[in-house]
């Protein structure tokens, strides 16, 4: 019973700290695959963990992205207008890299 | 309910180790946002002496030094970020800026702010620019087109600098691709080292689709 009530305890405190150490991994984009091909690109990887490190959550979350899968429709039309990814002070090549790096966030994969 | 001592001193011992967890991790990601915190060291020197080698003659747009008096010196960050050798000191002369805070040299032209020589030859034929604007669709769905001016471009240069070698005079023979023009084929041949970087997507990418 102690033993329980003990191991509750400590999850519970001890819970918030894995929840932030593991992040949401990589994030896969790939909606408008169809134009990227056309645009000779691969699909996104969105790194959330490298975001999570380096920004906190109410920097994006809900201002500029809704915290839903696929609930953000994104294209590179939102992001050079300076709206989504390309919001000033992130990727406005001070902050973050700039978005002419195709490479850095359309990566290519096996087939394209 | 009483609790008995032994059970006590353990409910005492898990809140030790969780507040010394919490401690660490604190400390962890102070340390990991410390590193992402620039400097202010290096901002913008106003009173910049070509004479004093310790004056800072490469600056990054972040107003940090990137190298001091040795041109041959990469400034890395400002590769990185687009800007190639632009070097701050330009933003703080007064001349126009982009919504990135980067000179606008083509309506500098256009107001007639600067008047660059045709050449360094006195006695060659000048040229007159050629009002010639080519539509060059853009292959994603999303992006709109780019519709290229040559006026702006025989300002400065000859034709040969661009034709044949870079770009073939002949409409759908030269197969674009953006990624291959941040890599420095194309218009990255110029842009992003002595034009204006690729920075902002819409100087070029501006016409609807």
């Amino acid at each position: 019973m102690k033993s329980i009530i003990i191991l509750i305890i400590s999850v519970v405190l001890l819970s918030p700290l894995t929840v932030s150490a593991e992040g949401l991994g990589d994030m896969k984009m790939d909606s408008k695959i169809e134009s990227m091909k056309k645009a000779g690109v691969g699909p996104v990887i969105f790194p959330h963990t490298l975001h999570e490190a380096a920004m906190k959550c109410d920097e994006c979350h809900p201002k500029i992205f809704v915290d839903k899968r696929g609930a953000n429709d994104l294209s590179m039309k939102v992001n050079m207008k300076g709206g989504a990814c390309g919001t000033m002070d992130c990727h406005d090549g001070k902050r973050a890299h700039a978005l002419f790096n195709c490479g850095k966030c359309h990566h290519k994969t096996e087939g394209q | 309910m009483k609790a008995s001592p032994d059970f006590r001193i353990s409910i005492k011992l898990t809140f030790l180790v969780a507040l010394a967890v919490l401690i660490g991790f604190a400390v962890s990601a102070t340390d990991s946002n410390a590193q992402l915190v620039t400097s202010d060291e290096g901002a913008i020197n106003s009173s910049i002496d070509p004479d004093d080698p310790n004056s800072v003659l490469y600056t990054d747009t972040g107003g940090k030094k990137a190298g001091i008096g040795d041109p041959n010196k990469p400034a890395s960050e400002s590769v990185r970020i687009g800007l190639g050798w632009h070097p701050r000191a330009m933003s703080a002369s007064g001349l126009p800026l982009d919504r990135y805070g980067l000179v606008d040299w083509a309506k500098i032209v256009r107001d007639g702010l600067i008047k660059p020589r045709h050449s360094l030859d006195p006695n060659e034929e000048e040229m007159p620019p050629l009002p010639m604007d080519v539509l060059i669709e853009a292959k994603s769905d999303f992006v709109d087109n780019v519709i290229y001016p040559h006026e702006i471009h025989t300002w400065w240069l000859k034709c040969e600098v661009c034709h044949p070698k870079i770009f073939i005079p002949a409409k759908g023979e030269n197969h674009m691709t953006m990624s291959g023009i941040a890599e420095g084929q194309w218009c990255g041949r110029c842009h992003g080292k002595v034009a204006f970087p690729l920075t902002d997507c819409t100087r070029c990418h501006n016409s609807p689709k």
